[in-house]
């Protein structure tokens, strides 16, 4: 038996726009709330991780974030780096920190990340397709991150025959949540409907405006542990139960199959050391970029039959009230994107929904639930299980 | 209209391993690495065979036939050098030799591209150099 390893205490802030904070003010004041929400103290923290800054920005880029971090603290952690997978670092982060914490070389690791998502209209979308694009063989092509992404969704809907219409429900699933959670960008704002999401502005087809994330600016941190620390700091810890890592490409065309793009490979993974099966997942926590990666995603991690996850977003079963709740904190589509520190949000929820403190909408069954993240363009995977029983 | 580029959109910078490809682009000429090894195709070219890592290497003429894998019609322009070309077509195409390459699907309507379209190279002129684009093979007779 490998030793228990838990996320004991997480904590994010509100997406929105922060112009008067740097990327260092960002991880700064994501350290503070982190404080000032949870009973932590010093000998608390004997690691740390965290994500390069400014990377999404283009402006100055801060490598050595940790570095400056822990020496804020005040601490001398026995375990630290700063490092970078995209979307996928944060969920990278938690198995890194549970393999430490099981190596025994540490008992605690805080995993933070804040981050700064550029205006897209602002010459933000060349900076992030060069970012994301081969240089020689994509990005001359004219490469948009949504066409990206749409390429995966234009083969679904060729093998399977989805619609634009059952994208739009994954838009209008999320909003639902996403009215219940305040910390959501769209907090207070209207429901979506298939009809206005179709009738948002066309971005590049099959996605219309509201099929795409909403960029913002924020960060999380969650404190991983062993269990004793766990139990000190945590009424209610998220034991992880199972984590699956998989790299699959770096380049869109280099994706072997689009629609097992290795996000099921990373959960078939993720099930197996838990000794779980899909069917035991009372809810997932889905990385969504655009309205497309859920649908996928669902089908990839058994949670719906393959071709199915049109079917399963406009059943209504991923909604309020629903059998398979996803993304109920409003996913990156309507609780907002926020860059660098993206990967945070469907984490810190699976982690709020198992420990009991996701507020009105907490989950009446969420004793076991699925975090899935990726990094790239769908390049590189985290699966992570997440329950209440160790 | 594809063919008069502007100025300011991107180069292909020529990657290690690839300059053979891109010299002949520039002559209108498509081909394709080879590992003479374990005999596969390969896309894209680089300086080692990412089926067996040899670096026995030669180039094979490519047919310059596919069809279209996945695509976007993109109606957003992503940077200004886009901006006269909106709707354009993104897409992956699957060669007939088996490889998968990123291209733009051109000299067509973008609302009859479709996953399974055939299509054919054809080049594009950019600054000093010539891309390798694609067209519907009924463009010109096939």
């Amino acid at each position: 038996m490998t030793a228990q390893v838990a996320i004991a205490a997480v904590s994010e802030m509100k997406p929105g726009r922060y112009p008067e904070m740097d990327g260092h003010a960002l991880y700064v004041e994501v350290v503070r709330q982190f404080l000032a929400e949870w009973s932590v103290k010093p000998a608390d923290i004997q690691g740390i991780l965290a994500c390069p800054s400014g990377m999404a920005g283009g402006g100055r880029t801060d490598i050595f974030v940790h570095e400056q971090l822990y020496e804020e603290l005040g601490i001398h952690p026995l375990y630290g780096d700063t490092m970078n997978a995209g979307g996928a670092t944060y969920g990278y982060m938690v198995q890194r920190a549970a393999t430490a914490i099981r190596q025994g070389l540490t008992d605690s690791v805080l995993c933070v990340g804040a981050g700064k998502f550029p205006k897209v209209g602002a010459g933000g979308a060349e900076l992030m397709a060069r970012m994301v694009s081969h240089e020689a063989f994509e990005f001359p092509y004219g490469t948009f991150i949504p066409a990206i992404y749409a390429q995966v969704a234009s083969r679904h809907m060729h093998e399977f025959g989805s619609t634009a219409e059952q994208l739009a429900e994954i838009a209008v699933s999320s909003r639902e949540w996403a009215l219940r959670n305040p910390q959501s960008a769209t907090y207070g704002s209207e429901p979506l409907t298939v009809a206005r999401v179709r009738e948002s502005r066309p971005i590049a087809t099959p996605f219309h405006l509201y099929d795409c994330s909403i960029p913002l600016e924020g960060g999380a941190a969650v404190l991983v542990t062993s269990e004793q620390v766990a139990r000190r700091i945590s009424p209610q810890p998220a034991w992880l139960l199972g984590m699956g890592e998989y790299h699959s490409h770096r380049n869109i065309h280099q994706a072997a199959d689009l629609l097992d793009i290795g996000c099921g490979r990373a959960g078939r993974m993720a099930y197996e050391r838990a000794g779980l099966s899909a069917a035991d997942m009372q809810f997932a926590q889905i990385y969504d970029a655009f309205s497309v990666n859920p649908l996928v995603f669902a089908e990839e991690l058994g949670l719906c039959p393959r071709g199915k996850g049109g079917e399963l977003f406009a059943s209504g079963a991923t909604r309020p009230g629903g059998d398979l709740p996803i993304n109920t904190y409003g996913g990156l589509l309507s609780f907002g994107h926020t860059g660098d520190a993206s990967g945070m949000s469907m984490i810190v929820e699976g982690a709020r929904q198992v420990m009991g403190i996701a507020g009105d909408r907490q989950l009446t069954r969420a004793e076991i639930g699925v975090v899935h993240s990726y990094g790239g363009m769908m390049s590189e995977h985290s699966t992570l299980i997440l329950g209440r029983q160790p | 209209m594809s063919e008069q580029m502007p100025a300011e959109k991107p180069l292909p910078k020529p990657t290690p391993g690839a300059e053979h490809y891109w010299e002949s682009a520039t002559r209108e000429e498509f081909v394709l690495p080879h590992c003479r090894d374990c005999d596969q195709v390969f896309f894209y070219p680089r300086l080692w065979c990412p089926g067996c890592f040899s670096q026995n290497l030669d180039w094979r003429q490519g047919s310059g036939r596919g069809r279209v894998y996945s695509f976007s019609v993109v109606h957003q322009a992503p940077f200004p050098a886009y901006q006269a070309d909106v709707p354009y077509v993104l897409a992956v195409i699957e060669l007939e030799e088996g490889p998968r390459m990123m291209a733009n699907v051109l000299h067509c309507d973008p609302q009859e591209v479709r996953v399974g379209l055939a299509v054919e190279v054809v080049f594009e002129a950019r600054g000093e150099m010539k891309i390798p684009q694609f067209q519907p093979v009924s463009s010109q007779g096939g």
